[in-house]
């Protein structure tokens, strides 16, 4: 499955001059990182939240699909869902503007009992689809994620139907609100490079090695000793951890949750962000957000600009993902190093 | 459930590897019918017949990848016959595939390193393996054992069908076998693979047996000491090499049935 | 309650099977007519005076039930193309909702323009089928064997056709009206209530409702029939079975693809008519009808007609009783369904293992 494509650098590979060898493979990386850390000095509470904090919340919850998909080939279409159970919960066990629902426990014991719900169910809903091959679970996933979706919707006494929750504060310690922008994007920042160093990390590490061999020959792996179906329930579950914390991030982020950050659009938008950036490495997940973030926020403005129906925005972001998905399977990412590896070729013996 | 004494008793008695009336139906067509088998620990034995004969069916009934539809399969002793491959490579079995079932995408080293892992503890480990870790010079002796130290970093895609072919035996040696089942390993290799393909066979340690099919008698009758003859999903005949070459219904069914 | 439907079904499809099945199964079988007697009662005789503290009216059950079942219909009508096209092309179509919507869309247009309910069905399908074949040879041609990069392409289509869909007919829910001679009500034997003076009431149920649930079935039949009677369909169900089949085929298996994928878009066309009658068509039923044609086909077997029949009927009976007796977790009802078969089943009811 070429949409897959995950370079695999070796492992254990000798290394000597560790360090100067490290930073300068990671140079792209580590200059991305300076200027996320250094962009409150310079950037308005506008660009830090609405654009890059919420990117790179979405992100995370595109990474977990990035993880399952791209090490595990597993598609699992139910991360937000997943994203979205514990913002739900965080909701409910938390504080809300609905005193009628919300237990009002403190933000330490709600917080990781409403991603650990969230991981439970994410383990087991990978479970659900853990014995079917590969393109059953984008089915499975699929009807897990809106029948989750009609239950919010329907249900009052839990989920308050379609009006969900607004008013959801983030929390104060260290005498610090995190709430306020600067911090709740470092916050963010914080989770977000964690989450993408660890995928970065695991990907080498025996479980993600032993997760690729899943990908690409289960039986071969049954056959050498794993146990493949557990290891595909691990991943689902890792996955989750990562798909919760971006929810419960998202959900402080703006402040509410509602049906409709779960529906059926936005459980497909995460696939969606996932294989426009490519689905071969993880910093694809956050390529994929922050373009579809800047679509999302400017899309409409500019469609007018020139004239079109500003409303047709989902067309674009349509055809943008069918003209990927036809001419370039490995997502953005996979342009880039294309195009990359043509200028080495061009400009001669500059890698030499 | 039987006590590790039991086990233990039982498969100093009794055989590495035991069938027992084992039948394998696909839908309507029987592909292996009412087989009985028996396998010393150490024992190196042949199994020969036609294309169709069933007899990677058989190693498929062995290792879990289809299980008997009826019939029982004891490994030292144990009744594995619903276990699931994966706990019947963790307890010594090991089998190598007649078509590449290599990890294309992972290089050499990663195919060896996984195969390590698989029959080691850490196998969900988050952690990455160390380079100074032992598991890393098992890994190493592995490669160095089949001839793949040039090519050790590379990608498995991208390797000659011969070093695939030796890879493959690579895997079957990872951890502590002790019964390797392997399924044509001669196939498409050159006279000076075979040579080295011999070697290794020879040179395992005494107490590793195997079952081998081969299409080649020359590498299958010099690497083993007995042979078991198939025929249509049975086993018609068994003996030493040297009866077995010479036994005139055997030449009549497996030089007529090779060719067909 | 819609367990025992299913078994009648399931039986139903196995047809000259039958004896062999309950020689095989006597328990399983038992339970399943002991299931289907209590269930005929259930809906025949009047209840005694303790029954309503339980399941409500009597009127409530049965009026659920009919609604299940005949929603079950119009999700067997949506269901059987998708199941067809996964089994056949291993592609799972995320844009049959579109199609289901399109058809409703365009068959509302005919009926506008022409004022013939039956007309619009042809046209929907025609319409659908166009569309569904297009996208098999201009597109899903050129990746076969990519499953995922095929249900890619599905999904981006799917956005598309959804927000055009908007672009055109607006948000505005659409109503197919009914027409005169399936307007009104059905009488029908079955008892709901006793009056004071000893009279029995009975059920009375939308004439449209029956008649197209009728339709339904013999459109099940006759997929039924075209599958294991003619050549096309025997070469259908090989390719479904056994992948590798569909290489002997050569050539032809395109035009084996594209008629398949003609039949189950005009189908799912077709069903959007119906969905238009039966209540109505609007922005969001696209994804409505493709998770109800998941969870059908997840219920019944991928690649199954008879487990498409049994699907949607267990679907539509749970999702009708679940809103009838369980209003705040109605899809749980359904979901725990789901759920209960992939834990047990992972290939579905009736489907191959």
């Amino acid at each position: 499955m070429a949409l897959t494509e995950t370079s695999t650098p070796s492992i254990a590979a000798p290394r000597g001059g560790a360090l100067s060898r490290w930073v300068s493979r990671h140079a792209a990386i580590l200059l991305l990182g300076l200027i996320l850390v250094l962009l409150p000095a310079v950037a308005n509470e506008f660009l830090l939240d609405q654009i890059v904090g919420w990117s790179l919340a979405l992100g995370m919850i595109a990474l977990s699909l990035m993880f399952l998909a791209g090490y595990g080939g597993m598609v699992s279409l139910a991360q937000m869902t997943i994203a979205g159970v514990a913002g739900y919960m965080v909701a409910v066990l938390g504080a809300s503007s609905l005193p009628t629902i919300s237990l009002f426990w403190p933000w330490w014991v709600a917080t990781p009992l409403a991603i650990a719900i969230a991981v439970v169910f994410g383990t087991l809903s990978g479970a659900l689809s853990a014995r079917t091959e590969g393109i059953y679970t984008i089915m499975i996933t699929l009807a897990i994620a809106a029948a989750f979706f009609y239950l919010t919707l329907q249900n009052w006494p839990i989920f308050n139907g379609f009006n969900g929750f607004t008013t959801i504060p983030a929390p104060h310690f260290w005498g610090v609100n995190w709430r306020a922008p600067v911090p709740l994007y470092y916050l963010i920042l914080f989770f977000a490079a964690s989450s993408y160093g660890a995928v970065v990390y695991i990907s080498r590490a025996p479980f993600g090695l032993a997760l690729q061999g899943v990908r690409d020959n289960p039986r071969r792996m049954e056959a050498i000793g794993y146990n493949v179906a557990a290891h595909r329930v691990a991943a689902h579950a890792f996955a989750a951890l990562i798909a919760a914390i971006g929810g419960v991030l998202l959900v402080w982020l703006n402040n509410q949750i509602s049906p409709f950050s779960i529906s059926f659009e936005r459980v497909i938008d995460v696939l969606v962000i996932a294989v426009v950036g490519g689905l071969g490495h993880p910093i694809g997940a956050f390529v994929g957000a922050i373009i579809y973030v800047i679509l999302r926020t400017f899309a409409l403005d500019a469609l007018l600009a020139v004239g079109l129906d500003g409303r047709r925005f989902q067309t674009i972001i349509g055809l943008g993902f069918l003209l990927i998905v036809l001419f370039s399977p490995d997502g953005v990412i996979g342009l880039w190093r294309r195009w990359s590896a043509r200028l080495r070729a061009n400009g001669g013996s500059r890698r030499l | 459930m039987s006590t590790i004494a039991e086990r233990m008793a039982a498969a100093g008695a009794g055989a590495a590897i035991e069938l027992r009336g084992v039948t394998r139906l696909f839908g309507a067509l029987a592909a292996l019918t009412d087989i009985t088998l028996s396998v010393r620990p150490g024992e190196r034995r042949a199994v020969l017949g036609s294309n169709g004969a069933g007899k990677t069916t058989l190693l498929n009934c062995v290792t879990g990848d289809f299980p008997p539809t009826s019939g029982t399969v004891r490994f030292f002793g144990e009744d594995v016959t619903i276990l699931p491959p994966h706990e019947r490579i963790r307890r010594g079995l090991r089998r190598t595939y007649q078509i590449s079932l290599l990890f294309q995408r992972l290089t050499v080293r990663e195919n060896v390193y996984l195969a390590c892992r698989g029959v080691s503890r850490g196998r969900f480990s988050f952690l990455r393996t160390r380079a100074g870790e032992a598991i890393m010079q098992s890994v190493a002796d592995l490669i160095a054992l089949v001839h793949l130290e040039n090519v050790a970093d590379r990608l498995v895609g991208e390797l000659a069908h011969g070093q695939q072919r030796q890879l493959e035996i690579a895997l079957a040696l990872a951890g502590a076998p002790r019964f390797i089942l392997f399924d044509e390993p001669a196939a498409g290799l050159s006279p000076t693979e075979r040579g080295d393909l011999v070697a290794i066979l020879t040179a395992l340690p005494s107490h590793i047996g195997y079952i081998i099919i081969e299409h080649d008698m020359d590498v299958a009758l010099r690497v083993v000491e007995s042979v078991t003859m198939m025929h249509n999903g049975r086993i018609f005949k068994e003996g030493a090499p040297a009866e077995i070459e010479t036994d005139p219904e055997v030449q009549r069914l497996y030089l007529g049935g090779g060719h067909g | 309650m819609t367990t025992a439907f299913g078994g009648d079904e399931a039986v139903a499809a196995r047809g000259g099977a039958l004896a062999r099945w309950i020689a095989r199964r006597p328990l399983a079988a038992l339970v399943i007519a002991a299931a289907a007697a209590l269930a005929l009662w259930l809906i025949l005789a009047p209840w005694p005076a303790g029954f309503e503290e339980w399941f409500g009216r009597k009127r409530l059950f049965v009026n659920a039930l009919f609604n299940g079942v005949t929603l079950g219909g119009l999700y067997f009508l949506v269901a059987a193309g998708f199941t067809l096209i996964f089994g056949l092309m291993r592609n799972v179509n995320l844009a049959h909702g579109s199609l289901y919507l399109f058809g409703g869309y365009m068959g509302y247009e005919a009926a506008d323009w022409t004022g013939s309910w039956l007309f619009s069905y042809i046209v929907a399908f025609i319409c659908c089928a166009v569309v569904g074949v297009a996208m098999q040879i201009l597109i899903f041609r050129r990746m076969e064997g990519e499953d995922l990069r095929q249900t890619l392409v599905t999904l981006g289509l799917a956005i598309i056709f959804s927000d055009l869909m908007v672009w055109v007919w607006g948000g505005n829910a659409i109503q197919i009206a009914t027409p005169d001679y399936l307007n009104g009500p059905t009488p029908t034997p079955i008892v709901v209530a006793v009056k004071s003076s000893g009279e029995a009431v009975f059920l009375q149920y939308p004439r449209v409702r029956l008649v197209i649930f009728a339709a339904a079935v013999l459109i099940g039949v006759g997929m039924w029939l075209a599958l294991h009677r003619t050549r096309i369909g025997v070469m259908i169900r090989a390719g479904v079975d056994d992948r590798d089949m569909l290489s002997a085929l050569g050539y032809r298996v395109q035009i084996l693809f594209a008629l398949v994928f003609a039949f189950g878009a005009g189908l799912a066309g077709m069903a959007g008519i119906v969905g238009g009658t039966f209540q109505s068509i609007s922005l969001g039923e696209d994804s409505h009808f493709l998770l109800a044609s998941l969870q059908v086909v997840i219920v019944g077997g991928m690649g199954s007609i008879p487990g498409a029949a049994l699907g949607a009927l267990i679907m539509g009976c749970s999702e009708q009783f679940g809103l009838v007796y369980f209003q705040n977790y109605a899809t749980m009802v359904t979901f725990l369904i789901m759920v209960l078969v992939l834990a047990i089943r992972p290939q579905g009811l009736l489907g191959r293992g």
